[in-house]
């Protein structure tokens, strides 16, 4: 693309795209604190200028009620990104709903500012006044100016240029804004009456040392725009010292040549004319201000008598004039075939949708050449950013089109699966047996309360201890039948000594043991419960289940539904917003054309009115 | 000599005038930046646009709702997030996730994503599902540490996955006092 069409593009995006970037640091720091890590994924996709990403995902958020310590930061954060997507409409009834909740007056006054800088972009002129008024107190850093410098352009906008002038004059010459600010104050005081202060500013900017290319351009616009006030007050001498300062091969040079030629004209110096003429008129003829310099050179010839150059002049003019016709007319073909809106957005890609995008570069073709001014419009700019939110929609539901379908197919499988294993639960919940196992807990509770309540020690004996109560028992009656009488009482006393001991261990573990046994119990209680839990819950999901693929089969029948109709939707407005672009375009350079043909009218009137006078001159001759 | 002044100039500025060029340059960038007032078709169309993009939105969001339900119910649902502060002692260059000695997540990161978490925000590393009980996370951290050195570092957790969601958070800190960037695993309540 060639350099200058950069810079037309640069120049003229300049108030725009500042204006744009600033909003984004506004929320960097004072966001930083995340108290829920939702939020934090939500700054994660707006740092990265990734707006679909990050509302959708707050939108999710807040569906899920995942953000109950940033509510309404996510809201202000939710209106920023309306605006950033385009979405003023919506993002204002988010503002309003805060300032109506009673927002702070820093966000209030911001979020008003905002929307009026987005309306107005938009060409919502009269609902961006209505947002700037509502800004009470002042905003924060370069925001101030640049709201000034807005204001002001409202206000010029409505004719109203004193009040443009007094906004302007409190804007700070410091900031990013101010030399905008100066150019637009200038041309104000000017417009409104007040030559002397208006040039006065704007020949400061004209002498200014500028940085960088962008300010350069606005010096050079300064100085041309000072020179034509002055030709415009047929004052020429005092246009040319300006008009002189234009860089020579800046995006200004082609015009300040042009009025170079008409300041030696109007001077009567047709021959000093000449020279910038001169200059101008072998430079590309796409430009308007080329176009005029081929019939400002034989003019030029004219007024010095040289009929013959001035005559070649005209003709020369005409051939270019012929070629450009025809090039336009290529170019309105080309751009009604439909190629020209896809080549510029293979040309900018960018990742998601949302403000920032801009048009930075022209497409390699032949119509681009007549476009570069057009494509800078904010018309067209929001035009074609309306466009690759569509195309971004179209790929974004298509990809939900795929995805529909594996989360249908994925329900089909988990219903089949669950067909499948239902059967082999219901089998081994019906092994299990739980009301046996209900029957014998409640005889074991009874067992244990009555050990409890009776202090049987016994019951709760080990199978060795079992055995030796057992042993015992049988020596109890062994030793009755003995018939001899000591050796019957040395042998029930030792079996009295031996259950004496064995109740002892037994009255000594008790307490231990009953505590064990009721632990134990617990334990079995607790899985005992936890059993029940999943039987109760496999009866729900006996229930349930079957209904919640039911439930997700009918979401995703109506998802699909709202695919289906959002995808022809964004089909047809697409074709539309395309064929709205290249009617902008065709509009352009029909225009163009126009002029083209009116100048090829001037020519064949003055090669006319040259072979007149020529005829006339040798019939006075004769 | 004045009315020849005048006469060149008026030819002069009907010229300008006749093609435009007048305007833009009397009025400056003024009326060249402005935007022109739209159509009444742009505006029409902008109207349905706007309109198609806040459905485009709701049913992005109610698909999310969807596919987080259908995919990853609460009951599930583990969530693993990965933050940054400052981001001066190390450059974070990938992540590797592993969920009971299986790797979940092997991410490595731009320029623009380091930026994104250096300026606060948090990014959702892995959504998965995970049973009741015990787990244990082990992230490993690869990047350019102090001094423009290879670092890689470790950090483990072992947690409860309940039937509420969960939620853990890879944080990675500057230590100022030990001039060292440090890696801590966080469980959100």
């Amino acid at each position: 693309m060639p350099r200058v069409v950069e810079n037309i593009i640069r120049l003229s995006l300049a108030l725009g795209c500042a204006a744009a970037l600033s909003m984004a640091p506004a929320h960097s720091r004072e966001l930083r604190e995340v108290k829920d890590p939702h939020y934090g994924e939500v700054l994660f996709h707006f740092y990265q200028q990734n707006y679909f990403s990050a509302l959708t995902t707050l939108m999710t958020a807040q569906h899920f009620e995942r953000l109950p310590h940033h509510n309404d930061e996510a809201e202000l954060l939710r209106g920023g990104m309306l605006l950033s997507y385009g979405l003023h409409r919506q993002a204002g009834e988010i503002f309003q709903a805060l300032i109506d909740a009673g927002a702070a007056p820093a966000v209030r006054d911001r979020a008003w500012f905002y929307l009026a800088k987005i309306r107005h972009q938009r060409g919502y002129l009269a609902e961006a006044e209505e947002a700037m008024s509502r800004i009470q107190g002042r905003l924060p850093g370069d925001l101030e100016d640049e709201r000034r410098v807005l204001h002001a352009l409202m206000l010029q906008r409505e004719g109203r240029h004193a009040e443009a002038v007094a906004a302007l004059r409190q804007a700070s010459l410091r900031s990013s804004w101010a030399a905008y600010g100066r150019y637009n104050l200038g041309v104000a005081l000017i417009q409104a009456g007040d030559r002397d202060a208006g040039v006065t500013l704007l020949d400061e900017l004209g002498r200014d040392r500028a940085r960088g290319e962008e300010m350069a351009a606005l010096r050079d616009k300064a100085n041309v725009a000072l020179a034509f006030a002055f030709l415009q007050s047929e004052t020429p001498a005092r246009a040319k010292p300006y008009l002189d300062r234009v860089r020579m091969n800046g995006l200004m040079s082609n015009k300040a040549l042009l009025g170079l030629g008409w300041t030696h004209a109007a001077l009567n110096q047709p021959e000093r004319a000449l020279v910038p003429w001169s200059e101008l008129a072998q430079r590309a003829t796409v430009d308007t201000a080329v176009q005029e310099s081929l019939l400002a050179v034989p003019f030029a010839y004219g007024k010095l008598g040289a009929h013959k150059q001035s005559l070649a002049g005209y003709e020369l003019a005409l051939a270019a004039y012929s070629r450009e016709i025809e090039r336009l007319d290529q170019s309105i073909e080309a751009i009604r075939r439909g190629s020209l809106v896809e080549n510029i957005i293979r040309n900018n890609p960018g990742d998601e949708s949302g403000w920032f995008w801009r048009i930075s570069r022209l497409p390699d073709t032949p119509e681009s050449r007549y476009l570069a001014e057009l494509l800078a419009s904010h018309a067209f700019q929001e035009g074609m950013k309306n466009y690759r939110d569509l195309r971004f929609l179209a790929d974004n539901i298509g990809r939900w089109t795929q995805q529909s379908a594996i989360y249908r197919d994925m329900l089909a499988t988990r219903r089949q699966g669950y067909t499948e294993r239902l059967p082999r639960v219901t089998a081994g919940e019906h092994a299990l047996d739980i009301e046996r196992l209900r029957a014998a807990r409640t005889k074991y509770v009874e067992e244990l309360e009555r050990i409890e309540r009776e202090e049987d020690a016994g019951a709760l004996a080990s199978d060795k201890e079992q055995a030796l109560a057992a042993r015992l028992e049988r020596l109890r009656r062994g030793a009755g039948t003995l018939t001899d009488a000591e050796q019957r009482a040395q042998m029930q006393e030792k079996q009295r000594l031996l259950s004496g001991l064995l109740n002892w261990d037994l009255s000594a573990k008790y307490p231990e043991r009953l505590w064990q046994a009721q632990k134990g119990m617990k334990e079995a209680d607790s899985a005992f419960t936890e059993a029940e839990k999943h039987r109760f819950a496999l009866d729900a999901a006996r229930t349930d289940v079957p209904e919640s693929f039911g439930a997700f089969e009918n979401r995703i029948a109506g998802m699909d539904s709202r695919i289906r109709g959002l995808q022809t939707q964004v089909a047809d407005i697409s074709r539309e917003q395309e064929n709205y672009l290249a009617e902008l375009a065709v509009d352009e350079l029909t225009h163009r054309r126009e002029n083209i043909v009116a100048y090829v009218t001037q020519a064949r009137f003055a090669v006319a009115q040259i072979y007149d006078e020529a005829v006339r001159a040798k019939e006075k001759t004769q | 000599m004045r009315e020849t002044v005048s006469a060149t100039l008026r030819y002069f500025f009907r010229c300008l005038s006749a093609i435009g060029i007048f305007t833009a340059l009397a009025t400056g960038a003024i009326a060249a930046e402005a935007p022109k007032a739209p159509a009444k078709d742009f505006q029409s169309l902008d109207t349905r646009i706007q309109t198609l993009k806040q459905d485009a939105m709701e049913l992005n969001r109610d698909l999310l709702v969807l596919e987080e339900e259908l995919l990853f119910p609460s009951s599930t649902q583990v969530a693993v997030f990965v933050s940054m502060d400052i981001g001066t002692l190390f450059d974070l260059d990938a992540v590797q996730v592993k969920l009971d000695n299986n790797i979940v997540s092997n991410y490595l990161y731009t320029d623009r994503e380091v930026k994104a978490l250096v300026r606060g925000g948090v990014q959702r590393l892995y959504l998965g599902n995970l049973k009741t009980g015990k787990h244990e996370l082990v992230a490993v951290f690869t990047g350019k540490g102090p001094r423009w050195r290879d670092y890689r570092r470790g950090a483990t957790l072992n947690f409860e996955k309940t039937t509420n969601p969960k939620y853990i958070e890879l944080q990675i800190k500057d230590t100022e006092s030990k001039q060292q960037p440090e890696f801590r695993v966080k469980e959100w309540q």
